[in-house]
């Protein structure tokens, strides 16, 4: 390595594996080393540093700004000092959700959770760093990293035409390419500021459907922050789990059936990472990856999954433009098969438009609207062929905004249908146009609260 | 007087744990380097930290100047930590007489170490340093500090241990 190293160079160091120290100085002059928990990267620059407690640093640095860290490398354990200056506290906002969430993970991995709370996040800027001469171990074989296979996701985004598509790229490339175990993408609902989950992997169950409010674990702060909140420990503290469900049956006393999609993910995770979807300055949705094994998403991770959650968001903007003039609606395979065996009975609960099949619950909310509007014009008109742009335009439905993102809601629909059997589905007939394929007579019941 | 240290301080650093020292410039800039070894004297009285002089040039020309030390020892096991610090250090090359010291820490680093799944060629490459490399640094402590994590992190410490 030449002369200077860069910050982006050793935040292998800034990882947690091996605690760094500081030394500040008090203005009568006397030094002052302590232990950190936490030295975050925040870009070339900066880093910034967890304050905790009314401590002799903190005191240090607001006199004399003047700092000099201590970090080591987990692979070489080659030493580097940072000299830095402090700049500000922040006490809310991305920077400080991200570091909270993972002092979080941090303290409960030292037993610690009770004592450890940030107060805010102190923000330095790196004057200087210095390679420490030493004996360090020799570098492993450099490893691929993942930008061949973020590169690999990014083609293939570009190609895809349905929104459906574009979600089993990512998830793919998740899991395949990067050897991610366990990943979820969820899309924001944006009126009830819920995110409700569209794909996932490695789960037993998909949960494709089920919900997560915004700031409520990892993911949900993530998705109020906009930022990437990276744990790569398992955290105790409750405002990170994701195991506390909101039982729906709180919210309608009345209703006599179960209707919550359980949340897949891991029961234990040991780490996690969700990443914002956003495009245009709007929140789409999260990209989230987990694992039962500790620190297993590094930087290099976090990095490969902002620019993949980058690419789906301009992908799912672009797929949720109107299709310009639209292809023709196939006449082909338009004439429905006859019915054969028993009447599904559909029933809807108009307090929260959830709709049932045979009383297993399908889906609640815009999705049970447009699914309750598609069953009533094949009922009462044997349509079977539909356009996005006639859901948009139906008051029925309801969608909260023109902006809301009726192809996550669709694709919601279609994988729960898929889920829940084969007499119902619902089949991509071109750009904006789509095909109700019904193997039952339907027989609709609505239930006013 | 009766000794800063208690006998539980005294062994912490006596069983040698992670011992990582500051300093600062005339223009009170701070300096710090993880030393390669530390002891203490049986009555708690003086401590002499090893720094490796190639890895500690500005650290080693502060302590030399200002004669400030603050040294932080840790047990990367336990998370007990405790805080010296000094206005009267002084500096000599390590000899032969301190070889035993040197490795005495090293094996206990290694073991220390080992209690928290790091492998032991790791310890040795965070420690290693040549022999004629090396320089003494002595001290009387005049100041001590829990420095355990917690609300008490940083509570100073009296007389035989006692919190003032």
């Amino acid at each position: 390595m030449s002369g200077t190293v860069r910050l982006g160079d050793i935040r292998a160091c800034l990882e947690g594996a091996v605690p760094a120290q500081m030394a500040t100085c008090a203005d009568d002059g006397t030094p002052n080393v302590a232990y950190l928990s936490q030295v975050f990267y925040v870009d070339e620059q900066h880093v910034a540093l967890s304050f905790q407690f009314f401590n002799k640093t903190r005191q240090n640095i607001l006199a004399n700004p003047h700092g000099t860290l201590l970090v080591l490398h987990p692979g070489s354990a080659a030493f580097y000092r940072l000299h830095i200056r402090y700049l500000r506290t922040e006490t809310e906002g991305p920077l400080f959700e991200s570091m909270k969430a993972q002092l979080a993970g941090i303290a409960s991995h030292e037993g610690l959770a009770d004592v450890f709370r940030l107060r805010g996040s102190d923000v330095y800027r790196v004057e200087a760093i210095e390679a420490v001469p030493g004996q360090p171990l020799p570098a492993p074989a450099p490893r691929a990293g993942p930008l061949a296979a973020v590169r690999a996701c990014a083609g293939r985004l570009a190609r895809c035409t349905a929104l459906d598509e574009a979600l089993n790229t990512v998830i793919d490339t998740l899991t395949q390419a990067l050897g991610i175990s366990h990943a979820m993408v969820l899309m924001l609902d944006a009126a009830t500021q819920r995110l409700y989950t569209v794909a996932s992997a490695g789960y037993a169950a998909s949960g494709v459907g089920s919900e997560i409010e915004v700031g409520c674990g990892v993911i949900g702060v993530a998705a109020r922050e906009r930022t990437p909140v990276r744990i790569g420990h398992m955290t105790s503290a409750s405002l990170y789990s994701h195991a506390v469900r909101r039982s729906v049956r709180a919210e309608l006393p009345g209703l006599a059936l179960e209707q919550d999609i359980p949340y897949p993910g891991l029961a234990q995770p040991s780490s996690q990472l969700a990443v914002p979807i956003v495009s245009a300055g709007r929140l789409l949705g999260v990209l989230f990856v987990e694992s039962p094994g500790e620190q297993r998403f590094s930087y290099e991770d976090e990095d490969a999954l902002v620019v993949m959650a980058g690419h789906l968001g301009a992908v799912t903007e672009l797929l949720q433009a109107p299709a310009e003039g639209g292809e023709p609606a196939t006449a082909a395979g338009g004439g429905a098969p006859a019915p054969a065996g028993p009447a599904l009975q559909l029933r809807r609960y108009t307090a929260n438009d959830s709709v049932f099949i045979d009383d297993a619950y399908l889906i609640k909310g815009v999705a049970g609207a447009i699914f309750w509007k598609l069953a009533g014009d094949h009922v009462r008109h044997g349509r079977t062929e539909f356009s996005n742009r006639e859901l948009r335009l139906d008051p029925a439905i309801r969608l909260p905004d023109v902006s809301d993102n009726l192809e996550a809601r669709l694709l919601l629909l279609q994988r729960r249908l898929a889920e829940h059997g084969p007499h119902i589905r619902i089949e991509r007939t071109g750009r904006g146009r789509f095909r109700l394929v019904v193997r039952r007579a339907l027989q609709m019941t609505e239930i006013a609260s | 007087m009766p000794a800063l240290l208690s006998p539980r301080h005294v062994a912490l650093i006596a069983r040698g744990v992670s011992a990582v020292v500051g300093s600062r410039d005339l223009a009170h800039r701070p300096s710090l380097m993880r030393a390669v070894a530390g002891v203490i004297t049986p009555d708690g009285a003086t401590v002499t930290v090893y720094l490796a002089r190639s890895q500690s040039r500005q650290l080693l020309a502060d302590i030399a100047s200002t004669g400030r030390i603050a040294v932080v020892f840790s047990s990367p096991s336990t998370h007990e930590t405790l805080q010296l610090k000094a206005t009267r250090a002084r500096l000599r090359d390590a000899g032969e007489a301190d070889a035993a010291a040197l490795a005495a820490y090293r094996a206990a680093m290694v073991a220390e170490l080992g209690a928290i799944d790091i492998p032991p060629e790791f310890a040795a490459a965070m420690l290693a340093c040549d022999r004629d490399d090396v320089v003494a640094v002595s001290f009387e402590p005049e100041a001590a500090f829990d420095q355990t994590p917690g609300p008490k992190a940083g509570a100073a410490i009296g007389p035989a241990g006692a919190p003032t």
